[in-house]
Parts: C-alpha cells; sequence; structure tokens
C-alpha cells in the first residue's frame, strides 16, 4: 500500500540543504558549526521517525517529480522498511559522528569544511536508500564516491592517505560506472526506470538474455563498493582518513552501499544459480580472507578495516543465498555490525588520540589508564567475537544456522566448515583487540601519556556499546524493525521466526563453540604464527594493482608509441589501410547485381598503349628520386592518356589534357631547375614493400570498383547533359557548356582558385627572395647545368614564328569553344604556351623587357567579366550566371550564334592567362635573382640591316 | 527569389563581410597592433551572431534551391559553434600575446572558419558541404601553424594539411561517386534515390568514402592519427579552439549527411558508424592513460569523446541525434573550461604542459583545483555532475535502438577513461611535493573555467532546458 508524501524529498534534500551552512557558521566557533551540523541531521531523522509506524504497518511512503523525463529520469523517492532501516542508520550514527568529530579534530582542521563535506556525503547516502529510480540511485551512488574523496582526502599531510584515496576512487568509481551500464539493462528489459517496477519484474529480468551481463555489471558496482574479494584492497588502504570519517565512512554507511544494493535488488536479481555462486562465493572468499588478513594487523584501525571487510564478506554471502531466512539474517547483522563496528572505530580513534598511536605493538596495558574506554572497546569487540549475550552472537549463531544447511555445488561440508574457519578468525582478531591494547602490563613508553577522554568523545561508542547490549539481552526488541526490512527485502512472505538468545543445541552452537574455542587458541599462538605470517610470501592486492596499472600504463604507451609516432608515413599507411578495408567490407557486403554490358573488345594496339601506360607509371614510382626523369616519364602518362581520351572520341577532354599538361609540365621544369636533382632515400627496402603493397591494394580497389560499375548498367546523369545542352545552354559542346552554364558557378570558382594560386606563387615568390632562402639561391652554381648554346637560333626563330599562329588557334579555339571542342579554358592555355615557349627559348629576361600587360590586372579582369556577366542575368530576374543565347548577323561574316556565355568564357580566358603567366613571371624572378642576366644574344636584330649588324659586331 | 535567399544565409554573408573587411582593414593599418583590438571585436561579432540566431527561431527554410538549410538543427548547431568560438578567442588573447603570436590574422581565420563550420551544418547539397568544409578546413591549417618559427607547429599544421588533403579527396571521391548515381547533390535528391532499404552500390561506396572523409574531420578511429600531433603542436588557445567548436561542425554535418541524404537506409551507415564509435572510444581511453603531455591527453579524451557522440549517432534515431547534439554541447563547455585551465599553467612565464607539474596545486590554488576536479570528473562521465547525462543520453541512444554491445562497450571504456582523469586529479591533490607552477592571475580564464564548472554542477538540476530544444533540432533533422 504506497502513501503519497512529499516530505521525502525534504528528508533527501536536508543534509544538501544543510551542507552549505557549517562553512559559513565555522567563524561562529567550532560548537556552532558541529551545532549547525547535527540540526539538519537531527531534523531528518525526527521527520523519518515520524513515519515509522506507518512504515512498520507495511506502507510504503512515495515522492515524485519529474527531473529529465525523456532520459527515464525522475526525482523520485520511495522509504519501504529496508529503506527505513538504512535511513535510520546514516541518519543516527551521523548524528553520532558529528559529535565525536567535534572533539576528535584538532582546532588547526578546518571544521567548517570537514562538516561540509559529511554532510554532502549524508545526503548521498541517503539519496542512494532513498531513491525510487535507479538512474537517480546511480547518481547518488556516484556522489558517496566524489564525496568520499574529498573526506578521505581530507588530511592531505599524511603520505599514506594519498594512495589510498586514489584507490578508493578509481577502485568505486570504476565500479559505479560499470553498473551505469547493468542499470541501463534492467531499465530497458523491464521498460521503466521505476524500481519500484522493476522489483515487481523480476520473473522478466531472469528470464531475459541480459540478464547475466546486468547482474554482472551491477555486482561489479556493489561489489567495489563493498569492497568484495578482489577489490577487498582499497578499503583498509582508505583508513589514513580521519577516524570519525573510517567510522562512518568504512564501517557503517558507504561499505554498506553495496551491500544495500544487493538488498534492495534481491527481488529482482536474486535466486538464480548464477546469483547463488557469484554472490555467495565471494561472499564467503571476502569473510575468510579479510578474517585472516585481520588478524595479522598491527594497526587498530586496519585491523578493524579488514575485519569490516570480512563482516562485509558475512552479509554477501548470506544475500547470496538466496533465501528468505538468509536475507532475514543479513538485515540482522546489519544492525548489529552497525552498533558493534562503529563502536570499535571510535574506540580505536579515541586510543589513537589520547596515546598518539594506533599499533598494537607500542600498546597494551591501557585497561587501567582509559577504564571508560576499555569498557566500551570490550564489549564491542565481544560482541564482534560473537560472545553470548551480546548482539553479535545471535546473527552469527543464525549466519551458522543457514550455513549448516546450504551445500555449495553439491558439497554439504564445503560452506559449513569455512563459515566456521570465518568465525573462528572472527574470534581470534577481536580477543586480540582487547588481549593487546586494553590488557597486559601497563607500559613506560607510551608516546602520550593516556588517559580517558572528555564525555563529548565517549558518548557516542558508549551509547552504541548501549545498544549492543540492549539487543543482544532483549533481541525481540529489534523484532519488528527486522521483519519490515527484511520483508522490504524479499518483497513477499516471511518464514516464521523469532529473535532469542537460545535456540537449543543446533548444529550452529556447535560450530560457535569450536569458532570461540579455537579463536582462543589461536591468540594464544598468535606470536609463532605472527612471525610464520611475516615470513610466508602472499599476494599482496595493492601490489598487484599497482602492477595492473602499471601494465595498462605500459601497454598504453605501446599502442599509442605504435600508432602515434609521428611519422606521416605510418599515419598515410593507416588511414589507407582502414578507408580500403572499409571499401571491401562494403563490397563484400554489397548486394551486387549481375553483370548487364559485355568487356568491349580490346584492339592490340590499345593494349600495347595501356601495357606502357602501365610501365610509364611503375617508372615514375621507381625513379621518382631522379625529378626530371620522373617528370619526363609524367609528362608521358599524361600525353597517353590524352591519346585515351582521343581513341574514347572525347576531343574536348584530349584537347584540353594536352594543354593543361604542357603547361604544367614547363612550369614544373622551371621550378625543378631550382630544386635538388634527386631526392634522398628516405625509407629502408622491407617498409618500401609495404608500402608498395599498401598502395598495390588501394588502386586495385579503386580499379576493380571501376571495373565493375563499368560492366554494369547504370542510370548516370550524362544523357540529362546531352539532352539539355542545345536547349538549356545554347551549344552544342557538352562539356564547354556544362563549364560555362550547368556549372558555372564552379568554373568561376575556379577561375578565382586558379588566379589566387597564382597570386600565391608570386607572394611566397616574394618572400622568398626577401627571407635567409634568398642567400642560398644567389650561392647556388648553375653554370654546370647550362648549355653552351643556351638560345639556339633554330628554337628563337621557330617560337617567334610560331608565336602568331599560336595566338591566331587561341582565338579560332576560343571562338568556336561553345559548339565545337574548345573554349576559353583551353584558349588560354594554348595563348599561355605560345607565350611559355618565347621565355624559354629566348630568356625570360628578354621576355619579360617586351611584356606589356601586367598579369595581376589580366587575372583580375578576368574575375571580374565573368563575375558581371553572370550578375547580369540578375537585370532579367535570372538566377546568377543564367546565360542568354541568340544570334547575330554582323557583315561580312555569317551569322553566328553568341551567348552570354562568350563574355563569361572571355572572362575564364583571361584567368587563365593571366594566372599561367604570372606564375611563369614569378618562377623567372628566381632566375633572375640567382643571376641569370638579361640575354642580348637572341635573334632580336636583323642581320640583313647593316646598321644594326655593325651595332652587333661592336 | 535571391533576396529571400539571401535573407537566409544573412548570419554567414554578415560574418564573412566582417571577416574581409576586417583583413582589408588591417592590412592597410596597423597589421599587427590591432590583433588585440580585431580579437576582442571578432569575439563580440561571433557571440552576437550566436545569440542572434539563437533568438531569430523560425521554422525550416531553404536557399539556393535547397542547397542551403536553416532549421532548428543547423541553429542549434550554430549557436554552439559561434558562442564556443567567441569563448575559446576572448581565452587565448593573452596567451598568444604574451608570445607574441597574436597577429591579425589569427581572429579573421578563426572567424572564417566559423563561416565555414556554419555552411558545413547546413548544408543541403554535396557542393555547399564541401565548401563549407574546406573553408573550415584550410583556415583551421593555417592557424594550427601559426606559430611559424616552431618545428612542431609547423609540422603539425602540415601533417594536419596533408591528412586533411587525403581525407577531402576520399570524401569528393565519395561524393562524385554519390552524384554518379543518384543524379543530383542535392540531399532531398540522394535520399529518393537512396530510399526505401535499397542502395545501389555506387551510392554505397559514395557513402562509405564520404565517411570516410567525415570520420576524418570528426577524429573518429582510425583516422585520428592527426589528432595528437596537431593538439601537441598548435599553440594551446588553438587546440582549444580545435576542441570545441569544429568538433560540433563535424558532427553536425555528419549528422546532417547520414539523415538528409541517407536517412533511408540507416541500416547500411549505422555497422561503419558502431565500429567507429567503438574504436575511438577505447583507443582514446587506453592510449590517454600513457600521457603526461596535457595536451596530447586531451587529444585522445576528444578521440573517445567523439566515439561517444557517434554513438548517438550509430543510433540512427532521432533520440540518437538529440543525445549526439546534448554530448557535444556538454562536451564544448567542458572543454572550454579545462583549456582555461590548462591556459594557466605556466612555469617562470613559460606554459607547462606535463600534467606532472600539477603535483599539490590544490595547496597553491585550492579554488582552481577544486573547478578542475568537477571538470576533470565531469569529462569522466562521473554522476551526477552534467558530463554524466550526456553519456547517458548516447548511451540510452545507442541501447533503444538494438546496440546494446555498443552501449556496454562503452560503459567499459568510460570505466578505462576515468583512470586518465583522476590521475590529474590525483596529482592535484595528493600529489608529491615538488616545483608546482606559477601562481597567475588570469581574470578572463579564471571567470570561464569557474564558470564552466558551475555549469557541470548547476547544470544537474535541468541541463537548463537543453534537453527540449534538442528534441526540437533533432525533430527537425529525422522524421
Amino acid at each position: 500500500m504506497t502513501v503519497d508524501d512529499n516530505s521525502l524529498i525534504i528528508i533527501a534534500l536536508l543534509p544538501f540543504l544543510g551542507a552549505l551552512v557549517p562553512g559559513v557558521m565555522i567563524r561562529a566557533g567550532r560548537n556552532a558549526c558541529a551545532a549547525f551540523t547535527a540540526v539538519p541531521t537531527a531534523l531528518a531523522l525526527v521527520m523519518l521517525l515520524t513515519k515509522a509506524p506507518g512504515v512498520f504497518a507495511g506502507q510504503v511512503y512515495v515522492a515524485e517529480v519529474d527531473w529529465l523525463p525523456q532520459l527515464g529520469l525522475s526525482a523520485a523517492f520511495f522509504l519501504d522498511g529496508l529503506g527505513f532501516l538504512f535511513a535510520s542508520m546514516i541518519l543516527g550514527v551521523g548524528l553520532l559522528i558529528t559529535l565525536y568529530a567535534r572533539f576528535y579534530l584538532s582546532g588547526e582542521d578546518p571544521m567548517g569544511q570537514f562538516y561540509t563535506y559529511l554532510l554532502l556525503f549524508q545526503g548521498a547516502m541517503l539519496g542512494i536508500v532513498l531513491s525510487d529510480n535507479i538512474l537517480l540511485l546511480l547518481i547518488f551512488w556516484e556522489l558517496t564516491s566524489l564525496s568520499s574523496f574529498l573526506l578521505i582526502g581530507y588530511w592531505k599531510h599524511l603520505p599514506e592517505g594519498r594512495q589510498g584515496a586514489r584507490m578508493a576512487l578509481a577502485v568505486t568509481g570504476a565500479g559505479g560506472l560499470a553498473m551505469i551500464g547493468g542499470m541501463l539493462i534492467l531499465g530497458n528489459i523491464v521498460g521503466s526506470y521505476n524500481l519500484t517496477d522493476i522489483l515487481a519484474a523480476g520473473d522478466l529480468i531472469k528470464a531475459s538474455d541480459w540478464y547475466l551481463p546486468a547482474l554482472i555489471l551491477i555486482l561489479l558496482g556493489a561489489f567495489t563498493k563493498s569492497a568484495q574479494f578482489p577489490f577487498h584492497f582499497w578499503l583498509p588502504h582508505a583508513m589514513a582518513a580521519p577516524t570519525p570519517v573510517s567510522a562512518y565512512l568504512h564501517s557503517a554507511t558507504m561499505v554498506k552501499a553495496g551491500v544495500f544494493l544487493m538488498a534492495r535488488m534481491w527481488p529482482a536479481l536474486a535466486g538464480t544459480d548464477a546469483w547463488f555462486y557469484i554472490v555467495a562465493t565471494i561472499g564467503l572468499i571476502t569473510m575468510v580472507t579479510g578474517a585472516l588478513i585481520a588478524l595479522f594487523k598491527d594497526d587498530l584501525k586496519a585491523l578493524l578495516a579488514y575485519s569490516t571487510v570480512s563482516h562485509l564478506g558475512l552479509l554477501t554471502m548470506l544475500l547470496g543465498f538466496g533465501t528468505p531466512m538468509a536475507a532475514v539474517v543479513a538485515v540482522f547483522h546489519i544492525i548489529n555490525h552497525l552498533t558493534f563496528k562503529a563502536a570499535l572505530f571510535m574506540t580505536a580513534g579515541i586510543v589513537d588520540h589520547e596515546a598518539h598511536t594506533r599499533d598494537i605493538k607500542r600498546l597494551g596495558g591501557l585497561r587501567t589508564l582509559m577504564p571508560i574506554t576499555f569498557v566500551i572497546g570490550t564489549l564491542a569487540a565481544l560482541s564482534m567475537a560473537g560472545i553470548p549475550l551480546l548482539n553479535g552472537f545471535l546473527s552469527k549463531e543464525m549466519m551458522l544456522e543457514e550455513a549448516a544447511h546450504t551445500t555449495w555445488a553439491g558439497s554439504h561440508l564445503a560452506l559449513p566448515v569455512l563459515a566456521t574457519v570465518g568465525a573462528l578468525l572472527s574470534v581470534a582478531y577481536s580477543f586480540r583487540f582487547v588481549a593487546h591494547v586494553f590488557l597486559g602490563p601497563v607500559r613506560e613508553d607510551y608516546p602520550h601519556k593516556p588517559h580517558d577522554p572528555p564525555f563529548g568523545l565517549w558518548a557516542a561508542p558508549a551509547l552504541l556499546v548501549g545498544l549492543v547490549v540492549l539487543i543482544g539481552l532483549l533481541p525481540h526488541v529489534v523484532e519488528p524493525l527486522v521483519k519490515t526490512a527484511a520483508g522490504a527485502v524479499t518483497g513477499g512472505e516471511l518464514p516464521y521466526f523469532h529473535l532469542k538468545i537460545w535456540h537449543g543445541f543446533t548444529p550452529a552452537l556447535f560450530m560457535s563453540v569450536i569458532a570461540t574455542v579455537g579463536g582462543l587458541i589461536l591468540l594464544m599462538l598468535h606470536v609463532p604464527l605472527d612471525r610464520i605470517w611475516a615470513s610466508a610470501p602472499r599476494p599482496e592486492a595493492k601490489v598487484i594493482f599497482d602492477r595492473l596499472i602499471a601494465a595498462l600504463v605500459n601497454l598504453s604507451r605501446r599502442i599509442s608509441d605504435a600508432t602515434h609516432d609521428g611519422a606521416m608515413s605510418r599515419y598515410l599507411a593507416i588511414f589507407v589501410v582502414a578507408t580500403t578495408a572499409l571499401g571491401y567490407i562494403a563490397w563484400r557486403g554489397a548486394a551486387m547485381p549481375a553483370e548487364t554490358r559485355a568487356l568491349l573488345p580490346i584492339p592490340p594496339l590499345v593494349f600495347v598503349i595501356w601495357i606502357l601506360l602501365m610501365a610509364a607509371t611503375a617508372s615514375v614510382v621507381l625513379m621518382h628520386r631522379e625529378r626530371f626523369r620522373a617528370l619526363v616519364v609524367l609528362g608521358v602518362i599524361g600525353l597517353t592518356i590524352s591519346v585515351g581520351f582521343v581513341y574514347l572520341s572525347a576531343p574536348d577532354l584530349a584537347l584540353t589534357q594536352i594543354s593543361v599538361e604542357t603547361v604544367t609540365i614547363m612550369l614544373l621544369l622551371l621550378a625543378l631547375h631550382y630544386m635538388p636533382k634527386s631526392s634522398p632515400i628516405e625509407s629502408s627496402a622491407t617498409r618500401r614493400i609495404r608500402d608498395g603493397a599498401i598502395a598495390l591494394a588501394a588502386g586495385g580497389g579503386v580499379g576493380a570498383l571501376a571495373y565493375a560499375f563499368m560492366l554494369r548498367d547504370t542510370s548516370t546523369i550524362s544523357q540529362y547533359h546531352l539532352d539539355n545542352s542545345y536547349e538549356g545552354g545554347g551549344g552544342t559542346n557538352v562539356v564547354n557548356v556544362i563549364l560555362v552554364d550547368f556549372r558555372g558557378y564552379d568554373t568561376y570558382g575556379e577561375i578565382i582558385v586558379l588566379g589566387i594560386a597564382g597570386l600565391i606563387i608570386f607572394a611566397i615568390m616574394e618572400a622568398l627572395l626577401n627571407g635567409p632562402a634568398s642567400r642560398k639561391l644567389r650561392r647556388t652554381d648553375y653554370s654546370a647545368d647550362r648549355s653552351r648554346d643556351r638560345h639556339p637560333l633554330m628554337v628563337v626563330i621557330a617560337t617567334r614564328v610560331m608565336m602568331p599562329v599560336a595566338l591566331m588557334v587561341g582565338a579560332y579555339i576560343f571562338l568556336r569553344g561553345h559548339n565545337q571542342p574548345g573554349g576559353g579554358f583551353v584558349a588560354g592555355l594554348v595563348v599561355s604556351i605560345a607565350l611559355l615557349m618565347q621565355y624559354m627559348a629566348s630568356g625570360f629576361a628578354w621576355t619579360q623587357d617586351r611584356q606589356r600587360i601586367e598579369y595581376h590586372s589580366l587575372i583580375g579582369w578576368g574575375v571580374v567579366l565573368a563575375g558581371l556577366t553572370g550578375a547580369a542575368a540578375w537585370l532579367y530576374a535570372s538566377p546568377f550566371l543564367t546565360s542568354l543565347y541568340g544570334y547575330i548577323e554582323v557583315a561580312p561574316i555569317e551569322k553566328f550564334g553568341i551567348g552570354t556565355a562568350f563574355l563569361f568564357d572571355l572572362g575564364v580566358f583571361l584567368a587563365v592567362l593571366g594566372a599561367v603567366m604570372l606564375m611563369l613571371y614569378s618562377l623567372s624572378r628566381i632566375a633572375r635573382y640567382a643571376g641569370e642576366t638579361v640575354n642580348t644574344e637572341p635573334m632580336d636584330y636583323d642581320p640583313s640591316d647593316p646598321v644594326q649588324a655593325a651595332e652587333k659586331e661592336s | 527569389m535571391i533576396s529571400s535567399d539571401l535573407n537566409i544565409i544573412l548570419p554567414e554573408i554578415v560574418l564573412s563581410l566582417y571577416a574581409m573587411t576586417a583583413l582589408l582593414v588591417a592590412v592597410y593599418t596597423g597589421k599587427d597592433k590591432t590583433a588585440p583590438m580585431l580579437t576582442t571585436l571578432t569575439a563580440a561579432v561571433m557571440a552576437l551572431i550566436g545569440i542572434w540566431i539563437g533568438v531569430s527561431g523560425g521554422g525550416t527554410e531553404t536557399a539556393f534551391g535547397g542547397m542551403f538549410i536553416d532549421d532548428g538543427f543547423s541553429r542549434f548547431a550554430k549557436v554552439v559553434i559561434l558562442l564556443s568560438a567567441a569563448a575559446v578567442l576572448i581565452m587565448g588573447q593573452d596567451y598568444m600575446n604574451r608570445r607574441g603570436l597574436l597577429r591579425f590574422e589569427y581572429p579573421l581565420l578563426i572567424a572564417l572558419s566559423a563561416v565555414g563550420m556554419m555552411v558545413m551544418v547546413s548544408a543541403g547539397d554535396l557542393m555547399a558541404l564541401y565548401m563549407g568544409l574546406e573553408l573550415q578546413s584550410l583556415s583551421l591549417y593555417v592557424v594550427a601553424s601559426l606559430r611559424r618559427d616552431s618545428v612542431k607547429s609547423t609540422e603539425a599544421g602540415l601533417k594536419y594539411f596533408v591528412l586533411g588533403a587525403l581525407s577531402s579527396g576520399m570524401l569528393l571521391f565519395g561524393s562524385s561517386l554519390v552524384y554518379g548515381f543518384a543524379g543530383t547533390t542535392l540531399f532531398s535528391g540522394i535520399i529518393q534515390a537512396a530510399g526505401e532499404g535499397h542502395v545501389s552500390l555506387g551510392l554505397l561506396f559514395g557513402l562509405v568514402f564520404v565517411t570516410v572523409g567525415l570520420a576524418f574531420k570528426v577524429s573518429a578511429v582510425p583516422f585520428h592519427m592527426w589528432t595528437p600531433d596537431v593538439y601537441e603542436g598548435s599553440p594551446t588557445p588553438v587546440t582549444a579552439f580545435f576542441a570545441t567548436a569544429p568538433k560540433v561542425a563535424a558532427l553536425g554535418l555528419f549528422a546532417r549527411v547520414l539523415h538528409d541524404a541517407f536517412g533511408g537506409v540507416v541500416g547500411d551507415w549505422q555497422q561503419i558508424l558502431a565500429a567507429l564509435s567503438l574504436l575511438s572510444m577505447f583507443l582514446g581511453a587506453v592510449a590517454a592513460i600513457g600521457q603526461t603531455n596535457i595536451k596530447r591527453l586531451m587529444a585522445y579524451s576528444s578521440i573517445a569523446h567523439m566515439g561517444f557522440a557517434l554513438m548517438g549517432l550509430a543510433a540512427g534515431t532521432a533520440f540518437g541525434v538529440q543525445a549526439m547534439l546534448i554530448y557535444v554541447t556538454i562536451y564544448v563547455v567542458m572543454n572550454v573550461g579545462t583549456f582555461a585551465f590548462i591556459l594557466m599553467m605556466e612555469k617562470d612565464g613559460q606554459p607547462v604542459t606535463d600534467i606532472r607539474a600539477l603535483n599539490l596545486y590544490s595547496k597553491a590554488e585550492p579554488g582552481k583545483a577544486l573547478a578542475m576536479l568537477i571538470l576533470l570528473f565531469s569529462l569522466a562521465g562521473v554522476p551526477p555532475l552534467v558530463g554524466f547525462f550526456g553519456k547517458l543520453y548516447v548511451l540510452r541512444a545507442a541501447y533503444e535502438s538494438g546496440l546494446a554491445w555498443l552501449a556496454i562497450a562503452g560503459v567499459i571504456a568510460s570505466v578505462i577513461g576515468a583512470f586518465y582523469y583522476l590521475r590529474i586529479v590525483y596529482y592535484m591533490y595528493f600529489g608529491e611535493e615538488g616545483e608546482g607552477l606559477d601562481s597567475v592571475k588570469r581574470p578572463v580564464l579564471s571567470v570561464l573555467l569557474a564558470l564552466s564548472a558551475a555549469i557541470m554542477l548547476v547544470g544537474v538540476v535541468n541541463l537548463f532546458g537543453i534537453e527540449s530544444i534538442a528534441q526540437a533540432a533533432a525533430a527537425t533533422l529525422v522524421n
């Protein structure tokens, strides 16, 4: 039966609101600070207790506020028996710790900060136990890690605190993150992130395929938090924290969060084989291991820490059994463990505080010096040992009873025997705590003269020990609480039980007697055993953890060194291999349609040319270190490809290809002149082979792809252009119409880019000639490269004769462009070639002197013209670059068609010409800088003219 | 027609005109002397345009025949891009000035790259996509090698450029295949050609190569190799820029292409994206562990985070896109704060990038250390900080669209990844005594650091309402 009650939200928020106060109140003094910490805690506790009657009557209080609904996250809280038990523990012990810490912390410690962290932590814990939404629970869960980190790190001056804090955070934080996965799975199986829904859907969850992953991920979170084997090592190392923190976090609350989670999830997850074997086994191992280590620890807090690990293992084991009765025992033991362990921690703190040491080897005989502490400590320790009339005895008996009739993998003995061993060890270390700290002779060499502390310090443990005795004598006092909480754990009917001291002569009693007697014997043998223990090799979990981390770091370095060594070639190799692999996967995955076209017959001549092309390509790769040769072969490849275009009836492409090829090769030739003639060997033979293989695979892949496409009918875009070229663009040369019309924007952009490229080369050259590199240029001696006849007469004459012809051809190609192969682009290149030849034949300087137009402005005008032509379309309310087309008849020329595309083409022509020439000009500047003189030799005079001939002679 | 087109891309036009005008003015006046003023001005202009776009609202409009799309998705991304770019500019000003790196081209290149990014996230056509991408990339290549006298910086720029050119080549190759087989470069046309779960071989390969090109831009493994070198080599403010706005733009573009153009064939790209995401998360997490240079570490961290963002995309649903948007927004805010911190790391006036220099930083600078602690935890995705919600969104998105294995792997990767963030925290709070860092006073950086950390805390309340905005934005993209 559920009751809406929004005060739950207030309870959950109170500690957070309260956390704002102590930091401010510290100016008002330490007492005020502690008091203001106690107020929100007490208030929350009172509010909680007002709900006690309802909870005991089986009511469940709920409150919900939407938070991020799309994520399935809502601020939903609910309070049932289990939540009530934990919440009252958290708040109650919180109050006691506040009191204890007030007296424990010294004047120099920043107390405001401490209490703020403490309240933050308290709020997070409270959130965990009250959450009705697993995502909300997750948030509070990690918040405890965070705030505990702040608390553990509170004493920064302790060197051992560092490692501990880091490890605690690394382990529990990671576990919490893993839990996110588990919670997501659970939410998805059930279809709701509401805890109540999930708890009700246990059967659905257990039947799901994702049950095991979810279970493992959630248990990872729980085990790391509750320090279960093999994650148990972080808890003792976290003990460097101030004792109030250890008492609160590491005995009463945070480490119980894992146990709480297992109890909370019990209806949803427990009861399967997987649950039993994972949880119960881990719990058992933890219980025995923890107890064993605790026995040989000399640090009081370390002893208690390992005993906590052991008891947490016990709880885990009980929950792992998966039976309702075991759950009852677990709940009962949670209460008992809380009372005696918190009292013990505080006692250890008092001893440390008064005697200034926690080393058992340096203590002893405190019985007479600290009588109050002795009583408190002894009662609590005896309860931990499970001595009758104290509460520890009751739950231990019940635990042994459960273990006695649970079979593990078919064995009836395994569990009871090991559980007895655990209990025996527990007795031993509990007795040791009493015997070695309080009993024995008074010593002379305490670091500080011990005496009983002020009331404020022993009040809290005394209260707890009072509870220990009370529950031990009158167990039925807590029976309603145990029943309600256990009922909430199992979510169903509980078996009939009664909490009482005497159960008769049960197996558990015998096991208990064995444990007690055995424990005493063990204690007597402690000195020799300790020596064996100290010399025996054993795996140290912390060392293993550190090694694991070191190995991980090592692995990480190796991975990053191997893949990110800074070498460009490796990056490129990874890129290309990955892309090729992706392509291959796509190829394999694609449903390839059948081939629909046959391969055309290959004429022998074409085949030979193809072979030549391949050979030339291979030669470029092989010869790339000899730059000039490689360039020549590159030219061969380019020309072969243009021949290919001709063969495939694409004269336009062929024309463009030839002119582009010529221009680039010439420019490159000129540029290479100023560079070393060969490049150094950069890589080993094996690497070259590897790279070659990668290149072959990638190239082969692209080739195969093209081949596959060509063998299949595909809808292509060419038909559209063929159909629309004349009607839409007024031209029959589709390539040119695409350039100036269909894709006019592109062309416009392209000429701008070309122009910019020319300008950049010019600008870079400027910087180069003014920078440090210019000295090198100046020193270079090119005389060896020079031909004795730098400007052969034949060539000079030929180029000059060709000049007007080439210009004419350019004009012709330009004009016919729109319908026949040609156009502004090609025309620009043809004219550039004509000019280039002048440069090469007659020398840079000579040609330069005769240049009348500035190339920069040529580019600019070209772009402007093309742009204006395009913009003119706006006057006719058409989009940019829409072309107009019409026919003009000018006598005596016959009627010809002309379009605005013509003007656009002119812009292209000018820009191309300007850009190419500007690049050439830039190169020529180097030449002149490097010492080339103005060439007067070439045939720039008329030999038949006697006057000029005479001048020449002189 | 044309005026309405221009109206739609008015923000881009305004920013480009501003950048070009400012460039000319600076060239003809004080050159580098104007740089501090220009930086502030550029940041202000970008922030203003960001706010303008943010408040303008409106529905979905297209310009230039569908080549440019202005919708909720693009506006969302643009606001994040512009605001983060403005923040990073302001942040780096002091650092650049101190080291003589504050050239007047720097803020303008950033502005131009922002224009490119705006076009990227608004692209409705392969052409627009490429234009935006290249405008952005070319500006970035230059700013990466801004420190011209440093070998590392120039090397970083060159590597970035060469690899970037290769990836652009792949993208173009893919685009041309798509164009050839879809008959159009418009996304709206491609989605028809690639609709109804059927995709021709040519389109499939086009998709694969376009994805490769875009994966490079988001630095997804195995196309991530440039990231550590470029992060390390670039001046720190530039690195901060790399880690913020371009990530948003690249992811936005990725989402746009995948959903607007290939939204009908989710099955064909989901596996690729899932694989990219998986590899990125793990490589980012594992490789970061061994790093001691905080810039390299942040590079690997960015790779891992991009893996998570890609997980949202891999879901292939509107919720996935929403998750990605939320994730990357949170990521950008965290990075602004983190880099504000890194910019303050110096010793004797020299920048320090070794994380071991942070030993016991919390003693000297408790406030900054606490802010950084919050940011690091948030980066690690530890609840209840805002970074956790980002992770939760993408994990849920992936999980709900049947990629449970990816979500689980993501959780494991985040566990591994948490380790190296914690290591920095460890150094700051529990390190050994050693030579610390200078205690510097940089009001702008401190404010940004504090602000970013505060957002990580306060945002927990309702993520500043970003959930519904991102949802609306994602809904305009995926339908």
